[in-house]
């Protein structure tokens, strides 16, 4: 049997790091407000038992395919949803393009613009999704309409934040080529910045679209038009038969979206 | 054909090659064009589709601005009166429960889903298990399960609990599958089972990642369970929607400017915690954090 | 003409860079500056082209003060100047047209180049500018495709188009293999000499200096150390500039090429 002991053996051996007091108070802390969360959420093991057994999970099947698959149900709804996704997309794309360069560090024009763009985005960015989208039907009346205006706020606010990053993180040296041949700075991010970052942004793009034809689906139930609408209305008829034969013909889109966009976006990089 | 370009250079005189100049590639110009195109159809005819007239276009703006300046001065006495801030806090209790659950789930059914610890035909139906409960979202889970429970916050924490397990569960996956082998294979070496290698291979890697997508799936579900409360799932949303009824407007921008703060404030003190957890607990307190908090948010850096 | 009249750079965080730089060039000279790194050249010529600020002293280039210029005028004298640099500063991702049209961004205005509309002549010009280099060929490839020998000449080719006065290059050949350095640093002495624009070369390797210079400029810790002609440069006086003995790292590779690097420069040759 080896002796383990070195032949330095007798010197101080260094004293195990005790784990910190911080740590610990902080995942106790952790813990107590998560209790006090649960009690006040009304989680009890008895609702979870009572949700799992009661009858109204029947109503769910089976679906009836031929009230789904018809053109005014569903696929007329569909193809607004789309329409909304393709106009949100746009336009809350579009605008993002010019937000995301003043809010990055390395392409903002000035100071103030960067500071300005980055509050104003971060407080657009802090309204759930579906207060714009409520609070625009409010404002300019039920429908597609609204819907759209209230997905391209989404789209921005998601194209936004992904887009900066990206923007953060690209090769700076170009634009320092571009500065240094005497270019004014808009052409100078145009020439320098962007063939870098652009597969990144059509990849989010269309990342975005998909995101808009499932966020389509809950608009409706604010009354802004797509599927949703539909789905709101076989809501409260309680035909949770209906919705779930809806739910899967939007997953089979949505899924077929992805896989497209998938392999676009392969393509790009 | 002739290359414009070649002309041009012939006018300017100074050639030091015989040689033509070559021509942009021509393919790369078709597909570009044609791709604008398609998407140039594409918008025009959603923009028709949706029923848009052109004085309605021009209005809405307006309508919304409108809208707006009649939030001004928000009733935050009023408000506060009614309990939002309970309210609010509610959302907040609601995310923090369901992103737990969703954590608690994912985060073993991840492993299941990994190419590196299951084989495919335990992990391709895992991997497509997570995409289905991610393509429904919680909205709908919430509508289907108020119908079973009633309206309630309980509701909405499970309708978020298990809508996030499905975007956890797949970024889980990929943050195991990138994990380095090293470790793992130096406790197989040492004879250790396989769950030792789980255990101390794989999950200090990937731990730091996978909690900080918690926070920030925990982010999004705040915003999530305001939403949830506009269909009676517990939360500030109730609050809103029933203002907005009411067209009580100076309610309905107090309620919006305590959500937004709030919000706010979580995101950031959220996203300082992950980056403490990624950057691996560098001990920095000398009030820098609060500092590079304050830079996300709002751009402006001191120091 | 340019003379540098007691320029100081500290960076912020206390690092002096330049110190009590007194320096004039005339048109049309091919300057060589060599120094350790840290010494001071690179900050030499970003000073000069306004990319450091000067912190004391002042710059005059052809009667305008560049330290504390306004943003108007610091474009005007960087369009005057061309620069190329150790690590290219290519677009990668777009063609190699897209990026010598950079060099022409101060001719045209801002909207066209900002939406692509560059007018036939500006192309025109672009091209002409990668003729001179030996790569108009390429034009349409992606930039990433290219060797680095090539995409220094890219670069080149951009501070060309710039129909600029004064040259800089700041380590041009710092990345290249021994062959593709002399390819490079032969164009720059031919621009210099065929076109009488003053060149400002940062070199790393003093045979290269050696070989290509005509007057030469030392860099120590900041500090001007030798200014004067190429041919009363020996062994002895670089060691006075860096302080220290010269040793193998401060030499390119010889002449004597292995046999593989040998028929890889010979087919860089042919691919021109």
């Amino acid at each position: 049997m080896t002796d383990l002991a070195a032949p330095t053996a007798g010197a101080e051996w260094p004293t195990r790091p005790r784990p910190r007091i911080r740590s610990f108070v902080i995942f106790a802390a952790l813990v107590v407000f998560t209790i006090y969360a649960g009690r006040e959420v009304g989680f009890t093991l008895s609702t979870s038992w009572e949700i799992w057994t009661n009858p109204l999970w029947e109503k769910f099947w089976p679906v009836p395919w031929d009230w789904v698959l018809t053109r005014e149900n569903v696929f007329d709804p569909l193809i607004e949803t789309f329409q909304i996704a393709i106009v949100s997309t746009i336009i809350g794309c579009s605008l993002a393009m010019p937000i995301s360069f003043a809010m990055s560090r390395l392409t903002a024009p000035n100071r103030p613009t960067y500071y300005v763009s980055k509050s104003v985005m971060n407080v657009v960015r802090a309204v759930p999704d579906l207060f714009w989208a409520k609070l625009l039907v409010t404002a300019i009346g039920i429908g597609a309409f609204a819907g759209a205006w209230a997905l391209s706020i989404f789209s921005l606010a998601v194209m936004v934040k992904l887009f900066s990053e990206t923007i953060d993180g690209a090769d700076p040296r170009p634009l320092e080529a571009a500065q240094a041949a005497g270019g004014r700075h808009t052409p100078s991010v145009r020439m320098g910045v962007l063939p870098t970052v652009f597969p990144a942004y059509v990849a989010y793009a269309l990342y975005v679209f998909e995101l808009n034809i499932r966020a389509s689906i809950v608009l409706g139930l604010v009354g802004a038009g797509g599927v949703g609408r539909v789905v709101e209305a076989q809501r409260q008829f309680f035909r949770f038969d209906r919705i779930l034969g809806i739910l899967i013909i939007i997953f089979c889109v949505v899924f077929v979206i992805e896989q497209i966009s998938v392999a676009l976006r392969r393509r790009l990089v | 054909m002739a290359n414009p370009l070649n002309e041009a250079r012939i006018a300017a005189g100074t050639t030091l090659e015989s040689a033509e100049w070559p021509e942009p590639p021509v393919g790369q110009r078709r597909r570009r064009i044609a791709l604008a195109t398609i998407v140039l159809i594409a918008v025009v005819w959603s923009v028709t589709g949706l029923d848009v007239s052109f004085d309605r276009l021009l209005s809405a703006p307006g309508d919304a601005w409108d809208i707006f300046k009649r939030m001004f001065p928000p009733d935050f006495e009023g408000e506060i009166d009614r309990g939002v801030l309970g309210k609010v806090l509610e959302s907040v209790y609601i995310a923090w429960i369901g992103t737990l659950i969703a954590a608690t789930i994912s985060f073993p059914l991840a492993f299941l889903a990994a190419n590196n610890v299951a084989p495919v035909w335990i992990r391709l139906p895992m991997r497509q298990l997570f995409n289905a409960i991610r393509a429904v979202p919680e909205l709908i889970v919430a509508v289907i399960l108020l119908g079973v429970t009633g309206l309630g916050p309980w509701a909405g924490a499970l309708a978020i609990g298990l809508h996030s397990v499905g975007t956890l569960g797949k970024l889980a996956t990929e943050a195991i599958e990138s994990v380095d082998e090293g470790p793992t294979e130096a406790v197989q070496a040492c004879g250790g089972r396989w769950i030792s290698g789980m255990r101390w291979g794989v999950l200090p890697e990937v731990l730091p990642i996978v909690i900080s997508y918690w926070l920030f799936r925990f982010e999004i579900n705040v915003r999530v369970s305001a939403v949830l409360g506009m269909i009676g799932a517990g939360g500030v949303g109730s609050e809103l929607v029933q203002q907005l009824n009411f067209r009580n407007f100076e309610a309905v921008g107090a309620v919006l400017i305590i959500t937004v703060v709030v919000v706010i404030v979580i995101d950031t003190i959220s996203a300082s915690v992950r980056r403490r957890i990624i950057q691996g607990g560098t001990a920095r307190d000398d009030g820098s954090r609060e500092a590079e908090a304050l830079a996300d948010l709002t751009g402006i850096r001191t120091g | 003409m340019i003379r540098f009249d007691n320029v100081s750079v500290t960076y912020r965080g206390g690092v002096k860079a330049l110190r009590n730089i007194d320096l004039t060039i005339e048109d049309g000279e091919f300057v060589v500056i060599v120094g350790l790194s840290g010494a001071g050249k690179s900050t030499l010529l970003r000073a000069l082209n306004g990319l450091v600020p000067a912190t004391g002293g002042s710059i005059d280039f052809n009667g305008t003060e560049v330290v504390g210029a306004s943003a108007a005028e610091m474009r005007e004298i960087r369009s005057d100047m061309g620069m190329i640099f150790q690590t290219f500063n290519l677009a990668l991702r777009t063609t190699v047209i897209n990026n010598v049209l950079m060099g022409r961004l101060s001719y045209v205005p801002a909207w066209r180049s900002t939406f692509g509309l560059w007018p036939a002549e500006e192309r025109v010009k672009a091209m002409q500018a990668l003729e001179r280099v030996g790569i108009v060929d390429k034009a349409y490839v992606r930039a990433s495709d290219l060797s680095g020998g090539q995409q220094q000449r890219v670069g080149i080719a951009r501070a060309l188009a710039q129909e600029p006065k004064v040259m800089l290059a700041d380590e041009p050949v710092a990345a290249l293999d021994p062959v593709t350095s002399r390819h490079v640093m032969g164009d720059l002495q031919r621009i210099n000499q065929d076109l009488g624009i003053t060149t400002l070369v940062n070199l790393h390797f003093l045979d290269l200096a050696r070989e290509y210079g005509r007057r030469l400029i030392g860099l120590r810790d900041g500090y001007l150390v030798y200014d004067g002609d190429i041919d009363d440069v020996d062994d002895q006086t670089f060691m006075e500039i860096y302080g220290r003995a010269i040793t193998e790292e401060d030499l390119m590779a010889g002449v004597e090429l292995a046999d593989h690097e040998a028929d890889e420069a010979a087919a860089e040759v042919a691919d021109e």
